[in-house]
């Protein structure tokens, strides 16, 4: 270990994640008193299946794999809001999650919104306050603020969310699909802040489809299938590998 | 400045490292020390002070999102917030016409509409917030799965929210009393302390509820039949006394908090009713007892809160 490199990040142990799911059908009564009622419909989907890997401050890492491999839910892991069955995560700082289907409330105005995010992120109330116009005006929605934000189109939801997430500069940024359904010129815009942060010690894990902005964002990569890390290394040669499998 | 990043060639031999070798290189690094210095576990896992400290200083986003969710309930009606104020009225008037004028339980009480008030609105209070805590593990779910906090604060916030909409109750409470011939006293100000103590047993009572549910969903579905019953079991729409004069049943309805709640709340609204303190006591034990049961029992389980799809 050389001492000039950047400490740890995050370090990812050994996860294992199952999901209990209710399966959508019909429940014989044979099968009830063969079964029993402990076991129901329920059943366990194999999320993520021994995962380990180490990332340093400064680190920019692009996550891919298929759908239903396990991406999401190892950003929700290094998030914190995922329970594990075995391994842990550990983190330096804060770790703050970027998902399209944000914790937004679609009955209340965008402005009530950039509040309640901000507050349940843990910033105190009169710094929200102060960087309100700032976050409104980085989404683009000062006509559209204090209407309801279920009136909002998928983009102006997504550029508000980002805006809203990325309002205090966290340590560690989880960017899930996050930037998918923004326009171009906001997309460009949100990489540039993106990389910025990563620029000023920040840690960066991106989880998207499009491989072009894992080459030019990303230094490194995960490749996640079926649960597993199938590999670790530059982004270019595993982005490279994963679209010669693909093909 | 990428490849130095990366550590060089020595340590990724390959450009794609296998899981095997991966395992291998994490337990050689975990005992390497100095880079792990500072790090923390991604999850909640501080003992119960610093994890109620992390309840506390989220207080503003559940004073926000108790608001905001009062604003909203109404946003859709013509009469708006008004309605915070006539639903209770109509529920006294639905049941003071069943109860008073049909069936006339109103045995050994002067005031029957007054009681009728005090007793309704007081039970529902704890229903309403139980059945809020429950529903909060399924309603705040996205938030859950987006940012890492203390879970209890989310059965918390639904107790509070509640006890925001239940105001308005207790204000028509008041106006009912003043209406039905009885006179203000200072005593009235003493709803406001029982009023506190019924919050924080409907707390521990929501955080029990609300785990439970997160196992057993189907909990949630019995949860109303059972608030049914407890309705009938502490003496809302008629008189105990003058109905179990020294029968041993009595003792059932004194030992249930929510009775206790109301009768004490009845003697300081009601001019014909005393307060008997030993109610007031047995409720003020059972708010403190279900609390600290209730955040115990729930922090139990906090690291499997969202395991579910």
């Amino acid at each position: 270990m050389t001492p000039d490199r950047p400490p740890i990040s995050i370090s990812i142990e050994d996860v294992h994640v199952r999901f209990r799911v209710f399966e959508d059908r019909e429940l014989r009564l044979a099968e009830l008193a063969r079964r029993g009622f402990r076991s129901r419909r329920a059943s366990e989907v194999q999320a993520l299946q021994g995962v380990s890997a180490q990332i340093r401050v400064g680190e920019s890492v692009g996550v891919l794999g298929r759908n239903g491999s396990g991406k999401s839910t190892l950003l929700r892991c290094i998030a914190g809001v995922q329970p594990m069955i075995t391994g842990r995560v550990r983190i330096r700082g804060r770790a703050q999650l970027l998902a399209v289907n944000a914790a937004l409330d679609g009955k209340l105005s965008g402005r009530r919104n950039v509040l309640l995010g901000g507050l349940a992120m843990g910033i105190p109330r009169v710094e929200i306050e102060e960087r309100m116009d700032e976050v409104i005006a980085f989404a683009e929605l000062e006509d559209a603020i204090n209407r309801p934000m279920r009136t909002y189109s998928s983009g102006m939801k997504a550029r508000l969310t980002f805006s809203i997430a990325t309002m205090t500069a966290p340590p560690i940024l989880l960017i899930d699909e996050a930037l998918a359904v923004g326009d171009r010129k906001f997309r460009r815009k949100s990489l540039e802040r993106v990389r910025e942060m990563q620029q000023n010690a920040g840690t960066l894990l991106m989880v998207t489809h499009n491989l072009n902005e894992i080459r030019s964002t990303c230094q490194r990569a995960l490749w996640i299938d079926h649960g597993r890390l199938v590999a670790d290394g530059p982004a270019e040669d595993i982005v490279d590998a994963y679209e010669a499998n693909d093909d | 400045m990428r490849r130095n990043l990366l550590g060089g060639s020595a340590k990724y031999p390959s450009p794609i490292r296998h899981h095997e070798t991966m395992t291998q290189t994490s337990t050689e690094t975990l005992h390497a020390g100095d880079d792990f210095e500072g790090l923390r576990d991604a999850r909640t896992t501080d003992r119960l002070g610093p994890y109620l400290l992390g309840v506390w200083n989220r207080r503003e986003w559940t004073w926000y999102v108790a608001a905001s969710e009062l604003r909203s309930r109404q946003v859709n009606s013509i009469l708006g917030n008004l309605w915070h104020l006539l639903s209770p009225l109509l529920q006294v008037g639905v049941f003071f016409i069943f109860f008073g004028l049909i069936l006339e339980v109103d045995r050994g009480v002067d005031n029957f509409i007054g009681y009728l008030a005090v007793g309704i609105f007081t039970y529902l209070f704890t229903q309403k917030a139980t059945m809020a805590g429950g529903r909060s593990m399924t309603k705040y779910r996205p938030l859950m799965q987006l940012i890492s906090f203390p879970r209890a604060l989310m059965p918390v916030t639904a107790t509070l929210t509640e006890a925001l909409a239940a105001a308005p109750a207790f204000l028509v409470m008041f106006i009912v009393a003043l209406s039905s011939g009885e006179s203000p006293s200072l005593a009235w100000f003493l709803v406001a302390p029982v009023f506190a103590v019924q919050t924080a047993f409907n707390a521990g009572l929501a955080l029990c509820v609300a785990r439970a549910v997160s196992r057993v969903f189907d909990i949630q579905q019995v949860l109303p039949f059972i608030f049914r019953l407890g309705f009938y079991a502490s003496g809302v729409l008629f008189n105990v006394n003058a109905y179990l004069e020294g029968n041993s049943l009595r003792i059932l309805f004194e030992l249930n908090p929510i009775y206790c709640f109301i009768e004490v709340n009845r003697g300081l609204v009601l001019g014909d009713q005393s307060v008997d303190w030993s109610l007031a006591v047995t409720g003020a034990i059972w708010a403190v007892a279900m609390l600290v049961v209730g955040l115990i029992w729930f922090r139990g389980a906090e690291d499997r809160y969202g395991d579910d799809r």
